[in-house]
């Protein structure tokens, strides 16, 4: 009876398995993954879920990470055979994928969906995202960079009509054309009192917003072609003469902020400019406009009306702008193509895009959406979210776009000229000779890549071979020399216990870390994309590095100066730290705490005050050095500082060539705080009666340090020194969100220059060539200071 | 601090006179504390920015430098990143937790054991394994990244917490291991020397006597183990994808998307992350400045 109750509930069991498990095999779930944050994830959620409600059978999981390491995390994702089904793509980063293989051709699909019409899409978005004639990505938002958003009161103010969009640029004012002329509006708007600027005529959101928009409307390109451009042509007349006369806007004429300025008068954002009234007009996507609702807040007092106008022409009438823009591909590893297709056509077409539209930063990338409500502002809308009132204008811009190449190998080429070209706003290099070395560089690389030369596979059994060796002259080196010795009783006792202790770690090496150490020194005789199969190199990654790549040998004197400054200074402060914060007061439990703080808090808010400390302009820093009155020269400092800058101006820390290291080593002791627990921790264990004796004896205090403190310290100050070196080789981060690497490569850390090379330009084989060369350094430096350390003291030192 | 005998020598005649020594320690604590309230003031400030930015509306940050306090402070920030509910933020607090204290106690356990073995006990090849480890502390993560990744997909660990929990069993990183070999190894011999004497294994002379007597140097590990993995952002960023497994640091870059900064809210989260942090170092650091008693050894 028992047994065939039991038996029953099995079988229902079993049969209730079934049948569910035959639901659930035809269900399928796709993985969809984006960019976008907070805001845009709840809008796009809600779109997936009424996808779902009307293709029942698909699930949709939508999965995001941050722009600046989406690409890292999606490259990882494909080189594993895990990629999501759906990915968010721009025209920048597409080509590196379909070019590759990595994405689905869409036009089979589209030409197969009945009602689906691509010429519903603006042309020159579609454009961007194609590549040899098919289309990859199916676009969701295009985001024109030519919008000038205007403070209409500042125009009533100076007795000028409201820009119309008809105005013209040209390299010299002409005042005959009054308003019609850009350059007349932007000095009639720039308001001086006492040498100082109250509101600038104009602000561009980044320099190369106005630059592009400069250079494209001549006509003029940065490279002969688009999809694969063989020659880069900055030194076309027309793009120096854009840099020069952009130069002189900023450094003679002082008539629109230079960089610097810019970022002493900014909070977060240069839109912040406008929309605190500091500026009359301002250049920029249609994004913007948000945060301008946001601060300058309908019927607050301080509220201005603005609006939005086309940016001016070239004296001609041509008008060009710079563009943004964005859509959603296929993975080719989706085994749903059909499925995923749905999901693409359903988030960009109209629901989605109405979703984004409805939150006002994404323009629809279907033309007809882009000329209707939500994306316009309708009656309907309470009169705060009507702004900007002209938003029809996003339309007209969109003719005008320009995209730059679409080349996966672009951004690392235009990279290349634009670190020389970067000193031009600095005023620290003429437009001719940055452009001359800039072409340079750049045109040297480039050759070089379209004159690659197709690489043999890669030669796996060889591989396998020198990791086998490799593995078997470690163990040997490590075994051999003390194998022969006899071992007696209560040795054989202890080497049995001592690899039980040392188990966790030898199977945690074996199993975690040295497979991917000797797959890593593999690749760095490959030549891997990460999306194909990699190729065989040999030993030409080195050769590149040592022979052929200057910013090789830029990058490890940069990392090695800093090196030289950062891990001593930083000892020391930890040093003194740990001895201030050993002392006995009342409350220093709170002090350390305080002290330790910078370790704890959050990576962006520390490189966004540590922006604000370093500005030129007003900076804490600065404040201090000049005082209040930017006269002042604490100690003799602001001479110093004007010496080794070769400026006559307030120290520009993160923007001049000579003190951006500097500035990177004086934030490196703010991370003080880990050496000085380690130290004070180190300080604790020194039994107090050695002091005491010492005292009785009657050593003096600096007696005490030098015989007691810093012997019994020795070896934490050992561990700070090796673990410190070893960190600071590897310093990257702080390159990586505060600076990019420049200005003029003065902060390309060697780890920011391999991230580069192994994420950015996708060479991950000459990478790993990069990265087996820091490691030899950084043991060959480790293993000296091994030897030179003869002098730690240890309680119990070893047998 | 006691009186100063090398004073003593110098000053003669004002060898009873009880004054100087009393001025010269009073000044000495008063140097001192002033150092110690100037750096912590200047070490505190960008935290302090955080939190005074965290309190203002999205205008204000807009309008007030970043340095001024808050005019009209107001909590809607810290209210409205707890409950977004695209953000979830006690859903990853949640996760956070669990991978911070599972992966804490690997570390401390098994880098401990590691270290112990390195400090006090000799076997073949010590020295050379030694350099071993150091040296997988060298070698970039960028490029092991993916062949890391490749081997996690085939143990079917993407996408779990294992990735970010298991390794730490297994040696707790070379860092930590080091760190401890040092601590250990400036701890007197004589005391497990006793215990083996006594007939000690060596497992009972590493929970029994080292252990104990390590307490500051454990305190500092764990302490440091919980904090990076707290803070870990590329770990969690490449292992996990559905987005209720997201811990507090990748949730909080949300708020940092490309062209839709929202620093208002950016900052409430990174102050609302940072605080258990500053609890944990503040409680624990009463254990690794705890200081050990040894009077009776030597």
């Amino acid at each position: 009876m028992v047994q065939s109750l039991k038996f029953r509930i099995l079988l229902i069991v079993a049969l209730l398995l079934g049948i569910s498990g035959a639901v659930v095999a035809e269900d399928i779930t796709l993985r969809f993954v984006v960019w976008d944050g907070n805001e845009g994830l709840g809008a796009m959620r809600k779109t997936l879920a009424e996808f779902e409600k009307r293709n029942p059978g698909i699930h949709v999981k939508l999965e995001n990470a941050d722009y600046n390491t989406y690409f890292q995390k999606l490259l990882t994702q494909y080189a594993a055979n895990v990629a999501p089904d759906v990915a968010m793509m721009d025209p920048a980063n597409f080509q590196k994928f379909a070019k590759r293989g990595a994405l689905e051709p869409l036009n089979p699909f589209f030409s197969q969906t009945l009602g689906f019409d691509i010429t519903e899409y603006y042309k020159p978005i579609v454009d961007a995202h194609s590549f040899r004639g098919d289309l990859f990505v199916l676009p969701r938002d295009i985001a024109p960079i030519g919008l000038i958003y205007y403070n209409k009161r500042a125009f009533t103010e100076a007795g000028i009509p409201f820009p119309d969009g008809t105005w013209t640029w040209d390299f010299k004012e002409r005042p005959e054309l009054r308003e019609k002329d850009f350059l007349w509006v932007v000095r009639k708007l720039t308001k001086r009192s006492g040498g100082k600027t109250s509101q600038w005529g104009f602000v561009p959101a980044w320099p190369g917003a106005f630059l592009d928009l400069l250079v494209f409307s001549q006509g003029a390109r940065y490279a002969d072609r688009q999809e694969a451009p063989t020659k880069i042509t900055y030194d076309d007349p027309r793009v120096v003469a854009a840099h020069k006369f952009l130069a002189d806007l900023y450094l003679k004429d002082k008539l629109l902020p230079s960089p610097t300025e810019l970022s002493s008068s900014i909070q977060l954002t240069a839109s912040q400019v406008f929309s605190q009234g500091r500026a009359a007009m301002y250049q920029s996507g249609i994004w913007d406009a948000k945060d301008i609702r946001d601060v300058n807040k309908y019927g607050t007092p301080g509220f201005f009306e603005w609006d939005i106008a086309l940016a001016p022409g070239f004296r001609d009438g041509t008008r060009a702008m710079p563009t943004g823009g964005s859509g959603y591909a296929m993975m080719s590893s989706t085994p749903y193509k059909k499925e995923a297709w749905k999901v693409i056509q359903w988030m960009a077409g109209e629901p989605g895009m109405t979703a984004l539209a409805q939150l006002g930063v994404a323009q629809p990338a279907i033309r007809r959406l882009a000329r209707q409500a939500p994306w316009l502002p309708s009656d309907k809308l309470p009169p705060e979210a009507r702004y900007p009132p002209s938003r029809i204008l996003t339309d007209t811009a969109v003719p005008t776009v320009v995209f730059g190449p679409s080349a996966d190998y672009w951004p690392e080429v235009s990279g290349l000229v634009t670190a020389k070209t970067d000193a031009i706003w600095l005023g620290s290099m003429t437009a001719e000779q940055a452009i001359k070395e800039g072409q340079a560089n750049g045109q040297m690389r480039l050759n070089s890549i379209v004159g690659q030369r197709a690489m043999p596979n890669f030669n796996w059994t060889a591989g396998v071979f020198v990791v086998l060796g490799g593995l078997l002259a470690i163990i040997g080196w490590v075994y051999l020399p003390e194998s022969r010795r006899k071992l007696s009783f209560r040795e054989k006792r202890e080497n049995r216990a001592s690899y039980m202790f040392l188990s966790p770690w030898i199977v945690g090496m074996l199993v975690f870390t040295l497979g991917p150490m000797l797959l890593s020194l593999l690749m760095s005789m490959a030549d891997w994309d990460i999306i194909q199969p990699a190729k065989w190199r040999g030993i030409g990654n080195f050769a590149e590095a040592f022979v052929d790549d200057p910013r090789f040998w830029k990058s490890f004197a940069v990392t090695g100066i800093y090196t030289l400054f950062a891990v001593p200074l930083g000892i020391a402060t930890s040093l003194g730290l740990a001895l201030l914060l050993n002392l006995k007061f009342r409350g220093i439990e709170v002090f350390r705490t305080f002290f330790y703080m910078p370790a704890l808090a959050s990576a962006v808010a520390g490189s966004l005050i540590w922006r604000k400390i370093f500005q030129p302009d007003g900076g804490l820093l600065n404040t201090f050095i000049y005082g209040s009155t930017g006269h002042g020269n604490f100690l003799g400092l602001g001479s110093l500082l004007s010496h080794v800058s070769g400026s006559k101006d307030a120290a520009n820390w993160l923007g001049n060539e000579h003190l951006a290291l500097p500035a990177f080593v004086f934030m490196s002791l703010w991370g003080a705080g880990g050496g000085m627990v380690i130290l004070l921790a180190g300080l604790q264990s020194i039994p107090t009666y050695y002091y005491e004796s010492a005292t009785l004896d009657g050593a003096t205090s600096w007696g005490r340090f030098r015989a007691i403190t810093l012997p019994l310290l020795s070896p934490s100050l050992f561990f700070v020194l090796i673990t410190g070196v070893i960190g600071s080789f590897q310093v990257f981060t702080q390159a990586f969100v505060m600076t990019k690497g420049g200005p003029n490569d003065a902060t390309r850390f060697y780890m920011y220059h391999l991230y580069d090379q192994a994420f950015a330009n996708l060479r991950m084989g000459y990478a790993s060539a990069l990265a087996w060369c820091l490691f030899a350094v950084i043991l060959l430096f480790t293993l000296l200071q091994f030897r030179l350390n003869k002098g730690v003291y240890y309680e119990a030192d070893l047998r | 601090m006691k009186s100063q005998p090398s004073f003593k020598r110098h000053v003669n005649q004002e060898r009873d006179n009880w004054f100087w020594p009393v001025f010269l320690e009073r000044t000495t604590k008063a140097i001192a504390l002033l150092l110690l309230v100037g750096g912590a003031l200047m070490f505190f400030l960008p935290f302090l920015t955080s939190i005074t930015m965290s309190l203002k509306s999205p205008e204000e940050i807009a309008k007030s430098a970043s340095w001024d306090l808050p005019k009209s402070p107001t909590l809607a920030n810290f209210k409205e990143v707890l409950t977004n509910p695209n953000v979830s933020f006690p859903r990853f607090f949640q996760n956070t937790v669990t991978i911070a204290v599972l992966s804490t106690l690997g570390v401390v356990l098994s880098s401990s054991m590691v270290a112990y073995a390195f400090a006090r006990l000799k076997f073949v090849g010590r020295d050379k394994l030694f350099i071993i480890l150091l040296s997988t502390m060298m070698l970039p993560g960028i490029v092991t990244m993916i062949p890391t990744y490749l081997l996690y997909k085939e143990l079917r660990w993407v996408n779990t917490f294992y990735p970010l929990i298991v390794p730490a069993w297994f040696g707790g990183g070379a860092f930590n291991i080091f760190l401890l070999r040092q601590y250990f190894m400036g701890i007197p011999r004589e005391l497990d020397e006793a215990a083996y004497l006594d007939g000690a294994s060596h497992f009972v002379i590493w929970s029994r006597v080292l252990l104990p007597l390590s307490k500051p140097a454990l305190a500092t590990v764990g302490i440091f183990a919980f904090i990076g993995s707290w803070r870990d952002f590329m770990g969690p960023l490449i292992y996990l994808n559905d987005v209720d497994k997201q811990t507090l640091e990748v949730g909080l870059a949300s708020y940092n998307a490309l062209r839709a900064e929202q620093w208002h809210l950016l900052m409430a989260g990174s102050v609302l992350v940072t605080i258990p942090l500053v609890v944990l170092f503040f409680l624990g650091q009463r254990y690794f400045t705890s200081g050990i008693v040894m009077g009776g050894v030597k």
